[in-house]
């Protein structure tokens, strides 16, 4: 049996969906539940990840059959063919997906064959329901039914084209930034990419990714089984990977990404150089108030499984901190921690992973593991102490004196726009916004 | 059996005449209430709004030295990050401790839907109870333990006995009803079956002698109790506007204290130690105040929102009709008016004539509907969220004093698009999570409400209106956005009617 979680970092799978379905462009998602589910989980979703917003249909614009209890008795099926109707008829869009909530999947509301009725009309549905998983699964399955299912086969593939996956939209707050700076790095690889959900996309990008040569899933564990399916209906193999955070892990990256598709080595070294050149061109300046302030600290990770990685490595190997522990908030099953385990051992970093999805035991273990000064001479504990968390992690920040940065869900306290801490330039952001945070009450 | 008695309280779609979707006149409105032609109503589209259960939570979340305990699946709850951090702020605006509630989720599984979820239920009650050490425990009720017939009354019944904590079941199911008002009466059923509302003997007082002393005493706490109003808030009113109602009940001589939102289970114990209750919006809060009256005697009030002048006027004097005030509740209202109709003048050259379209719930927009009128604005049309008896008697007055408006009940944005191209109001006032959506479109938006400003009684009104010039001042923001931004509406969508997907 399951057990209960104390405030989750992620939702239901239909909350997942909304929010990888609305960050898509030109799609449109229709939600077959009761009138609340669109509304709440988009609304979590839209101020939860640093006020992300809803975006073009989603939040209160987003169609639903609103079920009430007539449905639950009688079934809801004729409420949603209605419904994706009317949305055809008013809402402008490419492709609509019907994502379930729990109570229509309870009723056996056959929602697949309502959509099929629309036959020639872009209408797919997907099965979202609560009970069958947490957000990232519902990212997963969107992606499943649109990349997968919706999409036609194509023989003719494009050398060149990446589709980047794994970034999971809010759930990764930062996954605009971040993937806007994968595919710079890529395009200056002289490759081409898919990000799908940054605002410089289109439909179009979402037809081609069948024709892509290569899938770079970032994520040990959300993606990698969307992938093998995308592999078995579009033959584009898929490559499993940490988002690097940094210039070393992006020097990494690049090299290996380079040698997946055939670019000269060469051109990857200059572009490493080049990339490098400006980082420390920034970043050499930074050193002055970096050492003179003994900005050295001990810091504790408390992230999603994606970020976990990425963010110890970058405080362990460009800060020189000292990770004590690194907590994944999401809800694995055993396999999925044993992939991020084997990740995180060939990382070579030294802190150690933890996983935890209740937030006052995060705080609890925090407290136990690392106890803070209550006043001895000669304390031997981890002080100064940084914790890299979400919004959920400042009162346990602040309760003993230790510094915080919310970088992941939910963030309340800040705003992101085009922000991210991917590459190079998600380096100097972490960097930036890690000491932005130390210097703020000084002037 | 009355409602009160029952393990699940009714939704209003059970208990009053009730609706979401219709257009016309305020009359035909009245008239279809009437007829029962407004609950038949329905729509061909619709898009997501709120549920039951999101509004319940926002009253429990208020609650101090409390947790939530979210029976259902993992999904229902991912508001409360929002709202811990909100009403946190709420707490500490009212003195009280910014501490978020804990919340847990029974994150029923595909394997619970099926064996059922009430085991899981009672040990998450217990970890809770054990691990916190909360108050009180809201165990909050959704869709899926509804549709599997988990007995959540008789788990919450049998915790109740073993935990150290009240434990308050909220049956909030968001399928029962469209309408979102349900949320009231579904958070008053649990306080009221949940929680003890009088005061306890060697807690709250010790019990009394005879004797010249304790007599006396005992005058003296009826002579507090027979002059103290209980004031019933909403999620809309903030501390600010409830500050202006004390001072206003103070002025007459009267105590004014604050429920439910924000109250510990110490100060409900003392909530039936009032004269009377007074509502501050006339759908928020009759469940609550008829079984007050019923189990206390309490007598209630329930006189429109404070708002404007003629609406606070008529709310003060509705209060103070029951303590034989009137007298002083007008004096202190014509002092008021005078002061307050000095302070705006300067500002009604600016505003005058300006079209505004209204938007939010139903009490709130008519009763400001009046008050914009009272400032020369000219108030164009209504859309209420939604319509049900409690809101007759202020529609009456809006009746009059508007013969020709126009209004929809319907809190779905696009019809709201529609109505503001096909309009082209000046302002349009509206609810909270619709401001983005006018920036969109272009238009200049004010919040109809916002717990952090004031709104009620004479201060508020003279805020608002600062409101509302500031808004005119600078329109260049939504000027550039709506030049850029698409909206998803075909544009066949604007040559139609508004209430095109309205259907009988």
């Amino acid at each position: 049996m399951t057990s209960f979680v104390e405030r989750p970092r992620s939702a239901c799978a239909l909350s997942g969906a909304l929010s990888t379905i609305s960050a898509l462009p030109g799609v449109i998602p229709i939600v077959h539940a009761s009138m609340g589910c669109g509304g709440n989980l988009s609304g979590a979703n839209a101020f939860g990840a640093g006020y992300w917003g809803a975006g073009y249909c989603g939040g209160g614009s987003i169609p639903t059959s609103a079920i009430t209890e007539t449905e639950i008795v009688f079934g809801g099926n004729d409420r949603l063919r209605e419904e994706i109707a009317s949305t055809l008829e008013l809402i402008d869009g490419e492709l609509y997906v019907v994502a379930t909530g729990c109570m229509t999947e309870m009723i056996g509301d056959d929602t697949r064959g309502v959509t099929a009725d629309f036959d020639g009309k872009p209408v797919i549905a997907v099965s979202t329901p609560s009970f069958k998983g947490d957000s990232y699964a519902g990212y997963e399955i969107a992606l499943d039914g649109i990349f997968n299912d919706y999409l036609r086969h194509t023989e003719k593939k494009n050398a060149k084209l990446v589709n980047i996956f794994g970034i999971v939209p809010a759930y990764d707050p930062f996954f605009r930034g971040d993937l806007e700076e994968i595919a710079r790095l890529i395009r200056a690889l002289g490759l081409e990419a898919n990000t799908f959900f940054t605002p410089d996309q289109t439909f179009g990008n979402v037809r081609s990714a069948s024709s892509a040569a290569l899938n770079v899933v970032f994520s040990r564990v959300w993606g990698t089984s969307f992938a093998e399916r995308f592999e078995k209906t579009h033959g584009t193999p898929f490559w499993t990977t940490e988002l690097p955070v940094g210039p070393e892990a992006t020097d990494e990256f690049l090299l290996r990404l380079a040698e997946r598709m055939k670019v000269p080595k060469q051109r990857a070294k200059n572009l490493i150089e080049r990339e490098n050149g400006v980082y420390y061109g920034y970043f050499e300046r930074t050193a002055d108030v970096f050492c003179d302030s003994d900005f050295k600290f001990y810091a504790v990770t408390v992230t999603n499984s994606n970020y976990a990685i990425p963010v110890a490595r970058y405080a362990e190997r460009e800060l020189g901190w000292a990770v004590l522990d690194s907590f994944v908030t999401d809800q694995l099953d055993e396999s999925q921690k044993g992939s991020l385990l084997a990740a995180y051992d060939a990382s070579g970093l030294h802190s150690g992973l933890l996983f935890e999805t209740d937030s006052s035991r995060v705080a609890a273990a925090i407290t136990q593991r690392h106890p803070q000064n209550r006043g001895e001479l000669y304390f031997n504990g981890p002080d100064p102490l940084f914790i890299l968390g979400s919004s959920l992690e400042k009162a346990t920040a602040q309760r003993r004196g230790a510094n915080q940065l919310s970088i992941s869900f939910p963030a309340f306290n800040r705003m992101i726009v085009d922000r991210g801490y991917a590459g190079y330039r998600g380096g100097l952001h972490l960097f930036e916004d890690i000491v932005g945070s130390l210097v703020f009450p000084k002037g | 059996m009355s409602f009160y008695d029952a393990a699940i309280p009714p939704v209003r779609d059970q208990r009053l005449k009730i609706g979401d979707s219709f257009a016309g006149s305020v009359c035909e409105m009245l008239d279809c209430a009437k007829s029962g032609c407004m609950l038949r109503r329905n729509r061909s589209f619709w898009q997501t709004g709120a549920c039951q259960m999101a509004l319940t939570l926002m009253m429990a979340a208020t609650v101090e030295r409390s947790a939530i305990v979210m029976h259902g699946p993992i999904g229902c709850g991912a508001q409360l990050h929002a709202l811990s951090a909100q009403t946190n702020k709420g707490k500490a605006q009212r003195g009280k401790q910014p501490v978020p509630p804990p919340w847990v989720s029974t994150n029923l599984k595909e394997s619970d839907v099926i064996g059922g979820g009430e085991r899981k239920l009672r040990e998450t009650i217990e970890y809770v109870d054990r691990e916190f050490r909360p108050e009180i425990i809201f165990v909050v009720s959704t869709c899926a333990p509804n549709i599997i017939g988990d007995d959540v009354e008789d788990i919450v019944r049998k915790a109740g006995e073993s935990a150290a904590a009240h434990v308050v079941s909220l049956h909030c199911p968001g399928f029962k009803s469209r309408v979102v008002a349900s949320a009231y009466d579904a958070f008053y059923h649990g306080l009221l079956r949940h929680l003890p509302l009088s005061p306890e003997p060697w807690r709250d007082f010790v019990p009394h002698h005879d004797g010249a002393a304790e007599e006396l005493g005992k005058l003296k706490y009826e002579y507090i109790r027979g002059r103290t109003v209980n004031i019933w808030n909403a999620t809309s009113i903030g501390p600010k506007d409830e500050d202006e109602l004390i001072r206003l009940l103070g002025a007459l001589g009267l105590k004014a204290r604050v429920f439910a939102e924000y109250a510990s289970a110490d100060e409900m114990r003392m909530v039936s130690q009032a004269a009377l209750n007074a509502s501050m919006c006339d759908v928020h809060d009759d469940y609550m105040l008829s079984f007050l009256k019923e189990k206390f005697g309490t007598p209630y009030v329930m006189a429109g929102m404070p708002i404007g002048f003629k609406g606070t006027r008529r709310w003060l004097e509705a209060i103070a009709s029951r303590f034989g005030l009137e007298e002083d509740a007008g004096r202190v209202a014509d002092y008021e008016e005078r002061r307050a109709r000095e302070a705006i003048a300067p500002f009604l050259p600016e505003i005058e004539g300006k079209r505004v379209l209204l938007c939010g719930g139903v009490v709130r927009v008519g009763t400001e509907a009046v008050f914009l009128k009272e400032l020369g604005m000219d108030v164009i049309s209504f859309r209420a969220y939604h319509y049900d008896d409690g809101a007759e008697e202020v529609y009456g007055q809006v009746a009059e004093e508007f013969p020709d408006a126009r209004i929809a009940v319907s809190n779905q944005l696009f019809e709201f698009c529609n109505q503001i191209k096909e309009l082209a109001p000046d302002l349009v006032i509206s609810h909270n999570g619709t401001q983005g959506t006018l920036a969109k479109l272009g238009v200049t938006g004010v919040q109809l409400f916002d717990a952090d400003k004031s709104f009620f009684g004479y201060g508020g009104l003279f805020y608002m209106l600062r409101r509302i010039v500031f808004a005119f001042r600078n329109t260049s923001y939504q000027k550039r956005l709506s030049a850029r931004v698409k909206m998803p509406y075909r544009d066949s969508w604007y040559e139609k009617d508004a209430f095109h997907y309205i259907k009988d």
